[in-house]
């Protein structure tokens, strides 16, 4: 609860002027009461409203600014009539009034031209623009009428205040990397590949990797779902991506490369994963200099040598990582381990060091008589390495003389154990089983719809409720499993329902191969023991997770060794604010973020997408876009990409589902 | 698609779920204002013009991008509509100059028509002024202060050209069009000025010398190459004392088809007789008479092929066209073993294919409009696009998904090997199959030099792909082996999913192959039409009698697509034509046209009157024009054969080709279009040759000395140059001489 002068914040209206301070009414949203530190704002403006935190803002003044600031920001718009040419008007017409010449028809112009741009806007900006300023003309009518009727200026005209923007939409807000979803659409349809790659790889690098294999919780926040079906962002930015590498095209960067600084500074980074890559990248395009520290002979992280082929063609991987290793200041170490005495040594020798090591231990199933030493007992990281190492690379040998018509059991539930068992199909596996200890419904939802259904399709047994209790081996060979079952018993409180193990209801599982794919942790061994680096309760390393600098001065940490085992996407986020914040640490020695960031976070607060918000001037009924997929005898026995991608027609098709939900936010401090 | 049932202004219609409100309210003829829309690229959703009301849905609706919905009830006009559609159109006059009096699109621009359709005429809400500069681009100028961002140039430059030139520049209301990598790239081909609704793009050359009203517009055909794109010459008197005309410019259907730059700018190129000379006209009846060769170009009409070859008849004369022979070869060869007389792609389809091979042919230069049906495919069908030619050409690179080079000659090699990988093999006859299993991949890739791994991944590149199209370029017609590759191709496009599509070498060589028995060539007295000889008769006028240039005539061309489509005269020829001679000798009619439905039947044409011919496009802008040449079926034979040896093409190689924007030497004489002609090769050419960029050489190619100012492109690769043949008058069109030659280079002084 937040206490506010004035607010009609997604339709809540609140007016406390003129009210004794113990009968205000709080809104009940999460407004940026307070810019960054200690600077208080004075109020909020934005698609769905304004909040007036200082009764004695000059409102003429914020209105104008934001029309102003629409103006500037037409730049992610400005490609339709009303929006190109409304705003205009709203800001000279406003820009009047404040200067004291305005007239009274002057405010009937403004409501009739916000009409025309809400009515006929191309995207969601032009059409949310007005609203505020429209509350504002209606709620605060004197402050506008004093202007007019006296030919007066706004108490703060010709002021210098202080007024902070930024552009969002309900998909970028839910992106982890705010990747300027609405452009990389906008620019499918019209069919310039090379401007949507450009614009994904603003914030997101890996576009090849994250057009693929992202779980998309973007998705999730498509505004596009309160008319029918959100928009398959996902699969849209793979065409961009594809259409750089299928021919052959230049590297395209969000912007021209700086040049090398060559300054003396120099930044390390512990891991070449999407974290590690991402770092060096956004550091890279400044010019800044970089060593990467990789410990396999080969880069990508887990997305090399976790996520299979069949799902992440090596080919288009490894595009995204010469795009990063391209950069001039970028270079690579691999088969370079770094332990607890290196890292010493890097961070004394660096400007600043950011650990993006991962989370690639492979956690047990907490079995009886579970020993990591015994024969056909298999992480699954382990095992995933050397199936991906071989393919991939043709490092190593191949797994298929270890699970050739083998039993294997795995136990899961997320997206690494569906890769264990899919890939346990295509080495020839006589049979593959799933443990799970809960229900179908929970597998989807950890992973994907289509990933879980493929894998059934490829003939995986799933075995729902169910956990390992005990490993049978003789010499130290697995022989059998004794498994557990479970069932879902409702609480009688109406609380969750509970696993509850059914007696008596054990059975035995005789296979070859047990792999445990439950969940990765974080090799610890890595940081030197007197750094005393700080943890998180899940032992992952804690940072403030705004700048992602550890307890360690000068040590920042990204990707799943900060957060724990999570996505790709995830991993890109933390990697790149982490990036832009040691770029000016290595400079003045503090941590800063910029406007953009600091907007970036009160916006992710506040929450951008509204579920329950009604959706004008489209129609419902248009079907998402599917795309091809291998039939299953075409894909179950080989390493090809399951996934084909959609058409050109399709995409744009899908392309053109989308609403556009540019909106503008802004804060006066 | 599922069809769906929607009702628009109460009617109430059927159609498919994937058409946009706006196609089904054109469709049915209601009207719905647009400034933004063009029908041949995807909608582009910037004027807002378009809005529609649905019943039951707050707010409007894009007409032009929203796809109808089952059961939607859809209401175009209203007050509501209305009065937001008026808004709009002030919002366009706001900063806009409406100084029609001075402006070059005045009396056909959209803006104009538009604003006194909603009738606007005060500017309600006021702008401060932007100073704008007006932008050179080549041949076009854009005016910024004109421009009302609709972005159509943007979309035609990327979508329909494949370049990508033309941005927007943001900034609002400051946006602007900027013309990105202007120097090395705008190929000049006016499409977005053809599109540009406004003043805002224009010839620099067409500006204040007419009003656009005062043009009469002459629909015809682009005689260029064998594309046979629509367009219209507009033509006025050049003054009122002067009675003479003039062609201003070209347009076209824009909405529907395309131009290249030499089809829209290439225009005036007609042959100025001012009166019949009849002395000469009896030397030419002379000359026909004691012919024993009738030597012509395929730059001429059908109607004209079928003039030569009664005249041909009658003073007994044989024909040699040198620029159609080795396509007429191919022609026969394909037929017989295709048993079909033509093949089955054109460009449409060749735009919604997503596998291409493009094969002997450099191909934005040899059919600028087959290129932009590939970029429609790369865009639209995110096509793979292989591109198989001894020289790579880096202008295209952003539409080439995989480039193939081959060594100059082994064109039949390169057909073996793909019959080989695509082949469906159980359809073929036993003989055809063994034949195929027999072809020796390893000594043909190692004489053609591409490995054969190469050959294997073009199977993997189009994995998965729906529908196959191979272009068959120029590069073959004159290959030694003409016939045997032409057999090869008519198996490719039997027993793999390919469809063929061949473009003619020169703009009618179709139709006159179909309407000639030529033979490669004879001795004895020579008559040329448009073609050197003995008694030559040009309508470049430089012959011994002038002939009327294609601006000048009326008659048919066949394209590619195999249509017959229609010419007519932009100007008037004041002199004899060949219609004249004919009739002297006795085989003439009253106008040449009234040959039009004598072409021959049983080759696909259709006896039908010239004046019936019509220029048409469908709402989905399926060309029309004319009627479709039939395909004639026969028996199919296919016997083919495997080349023992391969030619070798060592040292300095040129390569026969002119560049889009001057294909011809009619192009070389139109103000536009006409340049200086180099030879332009690599720096390996230059230090085999021992030349450097700028020196003047010479050299020999079949029978012709050339000589030409040198320039290195460092895009090319090889050993090779870039030769071009329009500044060599007629004899541009008798060098019946493969593509590639090696040639010895001297340097002058
Ligand atoms: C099987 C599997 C499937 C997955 N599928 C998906 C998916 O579909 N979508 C998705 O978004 N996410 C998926 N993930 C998660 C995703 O891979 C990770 O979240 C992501 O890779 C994390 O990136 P990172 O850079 O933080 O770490 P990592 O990718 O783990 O990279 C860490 C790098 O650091 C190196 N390293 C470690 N220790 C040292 C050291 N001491 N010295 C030097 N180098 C070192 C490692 O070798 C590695 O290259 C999957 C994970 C797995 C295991
Ligand atoms: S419709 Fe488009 S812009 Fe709107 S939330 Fe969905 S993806 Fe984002
Ligand atoms: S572009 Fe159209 S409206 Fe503008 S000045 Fe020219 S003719 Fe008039
Ligand atoms: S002339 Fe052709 S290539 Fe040049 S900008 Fe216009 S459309 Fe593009
Ligand atoms: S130049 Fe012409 S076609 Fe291009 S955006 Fe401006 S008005 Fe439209
Ligand atoms: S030269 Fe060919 S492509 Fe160009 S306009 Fe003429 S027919 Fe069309
Ligand atoms: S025609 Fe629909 S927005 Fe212009």
């Amino acid at each position: 609860m937040q206490r506010v002068v004035f607010s009609t914040w997604q339709g809540e209206l609140i007016d406390n002027r003129n009210k004794p301070k113990d009968e205000w009414k709080e809104s009940s949203y999460k407004l940026p009461l307070t810019y960054e530190d200690d600077l208080p704002s004075r109020a909020f403006i934005g698609w769905d409203g304004v909040a007036i935190f200082d009764e004695d803002i000059d409102v003429v003044r914020l209105a104008c600014e934001y029309a102003l600031q629409y103006q500037k920001y037409s730049e992610a718009c400005g490609r339709c009539t009303p929006g190109r040419w409304g705003g205009k008007v709203l800001y000279d017409l406003l820009e009047k009034i404040s200067r004291g010449e305005g007239l009274a028809e002057d405010i009937e112009q403004i409501k009739k031209m916000s009409q025309t741009m809400i009515r006929t806007s191309k995207c969601e900006i032009g059409k949310t623009v007005p609203k505020p300023i429209l509350d504002l003309i209606e709620y605060y009518k004197d402050q506008f009428d004093r202007c007019i009727l006296e030919q007066s200026k706004s108490k703060e005209y010709g002021k210098d205040s202080r007024y902070i923007s930024k552009v969002t939409a309900p998909c970028i807000d839910m992106c982890p990397s705010k990747v300027d979803i609405p452009a990389y659409i906008e620019a499918l349809k019209d069919m310039d590949f090379e401007a949507s790659l450009s614009a994904t790889r603003v914030t997101m690098p890996l576009a090849h990797t994250c057009g693929r294999v992202c779980p998309s919780p973007c998705e999730d926040g498509c505004r596009r779902a309160n008319l029918d079906e959100p928009i398959s962002i996902m699969e849209l930015k793979r065409l961009g991506a594809d259409y750089e590498s299928d021919h052959n095209l230049s590297w395209i960067h969000p912007y021209k490369p700086e040049f090398p600084r060559n300054d003396g500074k120099k930044v390390a980074i512990i891991g070449a994963g999407p974290a590690g890559l991402s770092a060096a990248y956004y550091l890279g395009l400044k010019g800044i200099a970089v060593d990467i520290f990789e410990e396999l002979p080969v880069l990508g992280g887990e997305v090399a040598v976790g996520v299979p082929q069949f799902r992440m063609p090596i080919e288009k991987y490894n595009k995204d990582i010469e795009l990063v290793t391209s950069l001039p200041t970028v270079t690579v170490y691999t088969n370079h381990r770094v332990d607890a005495n290196r890292l010493k040594e890097i961070h004394k020798e660096y400007d600043a060091t950011l650990l993006g090591f991962g989370a690639r231990l492979s956690k047990k199933v907490r079995a009886k008589n579970e020993r990591t030493d015994m024969e056909g007992y298999w992480g699954a990281i382990e095992m995933l390495d050397k199936v991906n190492l071989w393919h991939k690379y043709r490092i190593g040998s191949p797994v298929s003389n270890e699970l050739k018509d083998k039993t294997v059991v795995c136990v899961g539930g997320g997206f690494t154990s569906l890769d264990v068992v899919r890939c346990a199909i295509r080495e020839g596996a006589k049979k593959v089983i799933m443990l799970y200890r809960r229900d179908e419904k929970t597998i989807i939802r950890n992973t994907t719809y289509e990933e879980y259904h493929e894998a059934v399709e490829e003939g995986v047994e799933f075995i729902f409720h169910s956990a390992v209790e005990e490993i049978i081996d003789e010499d130290n060979k697995l022989k059998k499993l004794i498994v557990n079952r479970f069932e879902l018993v409702p609480d009688p409180d109406g609380g969750k329902p509970q696993l509850k193990k059914i007696e008596g209801a054990n059975f035995e599982i005789e296979c070859d191969y047990l792999i445990p794919a439950v969940s990765q942790a974080l090799d610890t061994q890595i940081l030197p023991e007197e750094w005393e680096i700080e943890m998180t309760s899940w032992n992952s390393i804690k940072t403030n997770g705004r700048d992602f600098m550890t307890s360690k001065e000068g040590l920042f940490a990204a990707g799943d060794c900060e957060y724990g085992p999570m996505t790709i996407v995830n991993a890109v986020y933390q990697a790149k604010r982490a990036a832009s914040v040691i770029s000016r640490y290595i400079y003045t020695g503090k941590l800063t973020l910029n406007d953009d960031e600091i907007m970036e976070d009160h916006l992710s607060r506040l929450k951008v997408y509204n579920k329950d918000e009604k959706i004008v001037g489209w129609m419902a009924g248009l079907p998402r876009m599917v795309s091809q997929k291998l039939e299953t005898n075409e894909r179950k026995t080989n390493n090809l990409e399951v996934n084909l991608g959609f058409s050109g027609e399709e995409a744009i098709a899908e392309a053109q589902r989308c609403m556009r939900c540019y909106y503008i936010a802004m804060v006066a401090v | 698609m599922k069809t769906v049932k929607v009702t628009i202004d109460g009617k109430e219609i059927q159609t498919s779920l994937d058409r946009t409100i706006l196609q089904v309210a054109r469709e049915n003829n209601i009207y719905i204002p647009t400034m933004c829309y063009l029908t041949k690229v995807e909608p582009i959703g910037a004027c807002r013009l378009c809005v529609v009301e649905v019943e039951g849905l707050d707010g409007m609706v894009l007409s032009c991008q929203e796809k109808v919905v089952d059961g939607a009830v859809i209401q175009t006009n209203s007050k509501a509509l209305q009065e937001e559609r008026q808004n709009i159109m002030k919002l366009y006059a706001l900063n806009h100059p409406l100084e029609c009096g001075v402006c070059v699109k005045s009396g056909e621009c959209d803006l104009q028509n538009k604003t006194s359709e909603f009738e606007v005429n005060e500017q309600s809400f006021s702008l401060r002024d932007i100073k704008r500069k007006v932008e050179n681009w080549g041949v076009i100028s854009y005016d910024s202060s004109l421009c009302i961002l609709c972005e159509k140039c943007v979309k035609v430059c990327n979508e329909i050209v494949g370049k990508g030139q033309l941005k927007v520049e943001p900034g609002g209301y400051k946006a602007i069009i900027v013309n990105t990598k202007l120097e090395d790239s705008c190929i000049d081909c006016g499409e977005c000025m053809a599109v540009c609704p406004v003043g805002a793009l224009a010839v620099n050359d067409f500006k204040y010398t007419t009003n656009p009203w005062e043009l009469k517009k002459v629909p015809s055909t682009c005689t260029f190459c064998s594309s046979g794109c629509e367009l219209s010459y507009e033509v006025k008197q050049i003054g009122i004392e002067n009675s003479k005309e003039k062609i201003y410019r070209v347009t076209n259907n824009y909405e529907y088809s395309s131009l290249c730059g030499a089809g829209r700018f290439g225009f005036d190129y007609e042959n100025l007789v001012t009166k019949k000379d009849e002395d000469e006209f009896l030397n030419a009846i002379e000359a026909f008479k004691k012919a024993e060769v009738i030597k012509f170009s395929s730059l001429i009409t059908n109607e004209e092929a079928l003039l030569l070859k009664k005249i041909a008849k009658r003073v007994d004369a044989k024909l040699v066209c040198s620029d159609a022979f080795g396509f007429s070869k191919f022609l026969r060869a394909f037929k017989k073993a295709r048993g079909k007389s033509l093949w089955s792609s054109t460009q449409k389809k060749l735009s919604q294919s997503d596998a291409i091979v493009v094969f002997g042919s450099r191909i934005k230069d040899d059919a600028p409009v087959v290129k932009n049906h590939i970029a429609m495919a790369t865009k639209r069908k995110k096509a793979k696009v292989v591109y198989m030619h001894p020289i790579e050409d880096f202008a295209i690179s952003n539409l080439v998904t995989k480039f193939i080079k081959y060594e100059p000659g082994s064109e039949e090699a390169m057909a073996l090997m793909l019959l080989q990988v695509f082949a469906n093999k159980e359809e073929m006859t036993q003989d055809l199959q063994d034949f195929v299993d027999d072809i020796d991949i390893g000594f043909l890739s190692g004489e053609s030099s591409i490995s054969e791994e190469e050959i294997d991944e073009l199977k993997e590149e189009f994995w998965k792909k729906k529908r196959f199209t191979l272009v068959v370029g120029a590069d073959v017609f004159n290959h030694p082996e003409v016939e045997n590759i032409a057999k090869i191709l008519a198996a490719i496009e039997r027993y793999t999913d390919f469809e063929l599509l061949v473009i003619p070498p020169n703009g009618n060589s179709l139709g006159v192959s179909l309407i000639c028995d030529l033979v490669e060539k004879h001795e004895g007295f020579s008559v040329g039409y448009n073609a050197p000889a003995d008694y030559v008769l040009s309508a470049l006028g430089d012959g011994d009698l002038g002939m009327p240039a294609l601006n000048q005539q009326e008659g048919t061309f066949v394209t590619l697509d195999k249509r017959v489509v229609p010419l007519n005269a932009g100007l008037e020829y004041k002199g004899f034509i060949l219609n004249d001679i004919a009739n002297s000798l006795g085989v003439g009619s009253t106008h040449t046209i009234d040959f039009t439905k004598e072409l021959p039947v049983d080759k696909g044409f259709r006896s039908i009157e010239f004046d019936s011919l019509e220029v048409k496009f469908s709402v989905d802008g399926d060309d029309l024009r004319g009627y479709e040449l039939e395909t004639i079926l026969c028996d199919s034979q296919i016997e083919l054969s495997e080349p023992d040896e391969l030619p070798s093409y060592d040292g300095t190689v040129i390569y026969i080709v002119n560049p889009a924007s001057n294909p011809n030497p009619f192009t070389n004489r139109a103000k536009l279009t006409s340049s200086e002609a180099k030879l332009i090769g690599t720096k390996q050419f230059a230090s085999a040759a021992k030349i450097s960029d700028g020196d003047v050489v010479e050299f020999e190619v079949c029978g012709n000395y050339i000589s030409r100012v040198f320039k290195i492109d460092d895009t090319l690769k090889g050993t090779f140059a870039l030769n071009p043949t329009f500044d060599m008058g007629l004899k541009a069109f008798d060098l019946p001489i493969y593509r590639f030659s090696k040639v010895k280079i001297k340097k002058r002084g």
